[in-house]
């Protein structure tokens, strides 16, 4: 190629990406600094800002509520982390087995990944309501295992346990999708060689089918990490006392005693774990 | 693996699927069955209504002349409580007909189909050019671009709703009605652009290379080729990407409560629901039936798209 229609080509490039990459920048890159900014100031809501220096940063690391968010969080994670996982790889399994109506099954499991949020949470603060829910009522009144109807939802501990499960059900597809797409493509003569082998299901599952899914699952984990610190509407929606760290951001941010500033403060924390966790997913998983 | 299954691995198999299924779908059917139900059954665990309950829908949908009749705090206590009999609820509801405030479901409907709908034309269109020219042109900083794309994908909202707030105040677009309408969409459009381009990214580079060749050979100038070749021949995912971007702005609550909260008139689905829900108790049959009415367009959006998108959803590492 000649010079000229490589500078053609690369102009029209630029050309292309411009609108793009324009507006990313302006709303995406510039707020991320915007932020570092705002974190030493004291902002109102009507953008007043006063210089703080470092007060909003040694405030926040003074607040026993923050480390209690950290560690609403980190269960939050755990459970959730796992719990898609799990239910992910499982279902992957499943649903990879020859049987009837196979098809509708795929799409059936999908639904809760693509229905919106707001249109599932009160179902599920239904299921789960003292009064009428059918949680309460199988514990009270079929299986006896409780005396009192329990109010779950209003309860942060409890709360924090819905908060998961809901999390699980939701998120759990996506976890199967990603983990189906790499099952199909394992080879069949893998398992013929290890039933050969004398390999049970079980021995099969632990010899052939995790060493083949060991990197997808890897990817699961790390992009449930990714997604899930940062979760606010599953969360706000289903249970506002659950204080997860992005809800207390919000609760500094726009309610009570608005302190934009402190809010600022915690974005800029949690954006350096973020950034350490993408880093390490575009190096090790991707390749675009 | 293809050995014949004996009977009783049959039957677990069976038993695991149908209670995986019923995991996923149970809350639908719930919200399904109590949107149905008349405010006396709501206790009865079955999911079937004892008699079939339009007037949420109806209400909803604007069928029905709502009464403005309120019930009292305390009445609505002795409802919630647990002890009381089903009768005595019952002849208490007689009293105080279900009323309240007209919630304009219509309205709220059509401003979220807007926002949406705009959101996805413009982020699919700038999404095609721009992953257009990564995927096939050279240019400096390409490589930067790709992973900064992805990169910039991750950053949740949360992170990004001080500043993106200050900022529109510090221009002034905080302050008006139209402006805040106008800082949602450009926050809709950063949610779903950097998505849109990796899904259309991923997508143009299967399409083969001698095609534009083709029709550069023939005459076509580079953008030439862009608009009757590669656009025609994606379709399919540029529909694809579409709706994926109209289902976030659909769903999105958190951008909304912050920008939108004292425009009332300008709410969309997700907040008025919020705002229905914790305004009063009592209500299940027509927060469910909003639920309903919200879900509806979502799944028939996914029944259109879903061909293509659990290959699309699992080809990029796509929110969830």
């Amino acid at each position: 190629m000649s010079s000229v229609l490589i500078k053609n080509e690369a102009r029209l490039g630029l050309k292309l990406v411009a609108p793009a990459v324009g507006i990313i920048g302006l709303l995406v890159i510039y707020p991320i600094l915007f932020n570092v900014y705002l974190s030493f100031f004291d902002v109102q809501l009507n953008g007043t800002k006063i210089f703080v220096g470092f007060d909003n940063y040694s405030e926040l690391l003074g607040n026993p509520r923050y480390y209690n968010s950290i560690g609403i969080s980190v269960v939050y994670l755990l459970g959730t982390v796992t719990g898609t996982t799990v239910l992910g790889l499982a279902a992957a399994i499943l649903m990879n087995q020859e049987f009837h109506f196979r098809n509708l099954a795929r799409g059936l499991i999908l639904l809760p990944y693509f229905a919106p949020v707001i249109s599932v949470v009160f179902g599920w603060q239904f299921i789960f309501d003292p009064v009428n829910g059918i949680y309460n009522h199988v514990m009270v009144d079929v299986l006896h295992l409780s005396d009192t109807r329990e109010n779950m939802i209003g309860d942060p501990d409890s709360a924090l346990f819905v908060v998961i499960l809901f999390d699980i059900w939701k998120h759990f597809p996506i976890a199967y999708l990603l983990l189906l797409a790499k099952l199909q493509s394992v080879p069949k003569d893998l398992y013929e060689a290890a039933a050969i082998d004398g390999q049970n299901a079980w021995g099969r599952f632990w010899h052939v089918t995790l060493p083949e899914l060991k990197f997808v699952i890897a990817t699961v984990v790390l992009l449930r990490i990714i997604w899930n610190l940062n979760r606010f509407e599953d969360v706000f929606l289903l249970a506002p006392n659950v204080e997860t760290l992005p809800i207390f951001t919000y609760y500094q941010a726009f309610s009570g005693v608005v302190d934009q500033g402190g809010a600022a403060a915690i974005s800029v924390i949690q954006l350096l774990v973020l950034v350490g966790l993408i880093w390490l997913y575009v190096r090790k998983v991707l390749k675009w | 693996m293809m050995n014949k299954r004996t009977p009783i691995q049959s039957v677990v198999l069976y038993t695991l699927v149908i209670a995986l299924v019923i995991f996923c779908v149970f809350p639908f059917l719930q919200i399904l069955s109590t949107s149905l139900k008349h405010p006396i059954d709501w206790g009865n665990p079955s999911l079937w209504p004892r008699v079939l309950h339009l007037e949420a829908y109806k209400e909803l949908l604007g069928l029905m002349p709502t009464k403005e009749v309120e019930i009292p705090e305390t009445i609505q206590r002795l409802l919630n409580n647990p002890a009381l009999s089903e009768e005595k609820k019952q002849a208490l509801l007689a009293k105080f007909s279900s009323g309240g405030e007209v919630f304009s479901f219509g309205r709220y409907m059509l401003n979220t189909f807007t926002i949406s709908f705009v959101t996805g034309v413009f982020s699919t269109l700038l999404a095609s050019l721009a992953a257009y020219a990564i995927a096939r042109l050279r240019f400096p900083a390409q490589s930067l671009m790709a992973n900064g794309v992805l990169f910039v994908y991750m950053v949740g909202g949360v992170l990004l709703m001080v500043p993106l707030y200050q900022m529109s105040v510090t221009v002034g677009l905080a302050s008006s009605a139209s402006g805040t309408i106008l800082s949602l969409f450009l926050i809709y459009l950063i949610q779903t652009l950097p998505v849109a381009m990796y899904m259309l990214g991923n997508y143009f580079r299967t399409i083969p290379f001698s095609l534009e060749e083709a029709a550069m050979m023939d005459g076509c100038s580079r953008v030439e080729a862009f608009w009757r070749i590669i656009m025609p021949l994606s379709k399919p995912m540029l529909f694809t990407v579409f709706i994926y971007c109209f289902v976030i702005a659909w769903n999105e609550y958190l951008f909304a409560s912050v920008f939108l909260k004292q425009y009332q008139d300008f709410h969309t689905l997700p907040l008025a629901l919020q705002t229905l829900f914790t305004s009063k108790n009592a209500i299940w049959d027509r927060i469910m039936a909003a639920s309903m009415l919200t879900l509806l367009p979502v799944i028939i959006c996914f029944m259109l798209a879903n061909r293509h998108l659990s290959g699309g959803l699992t080809d990029g590492g796509v929110k969830g």
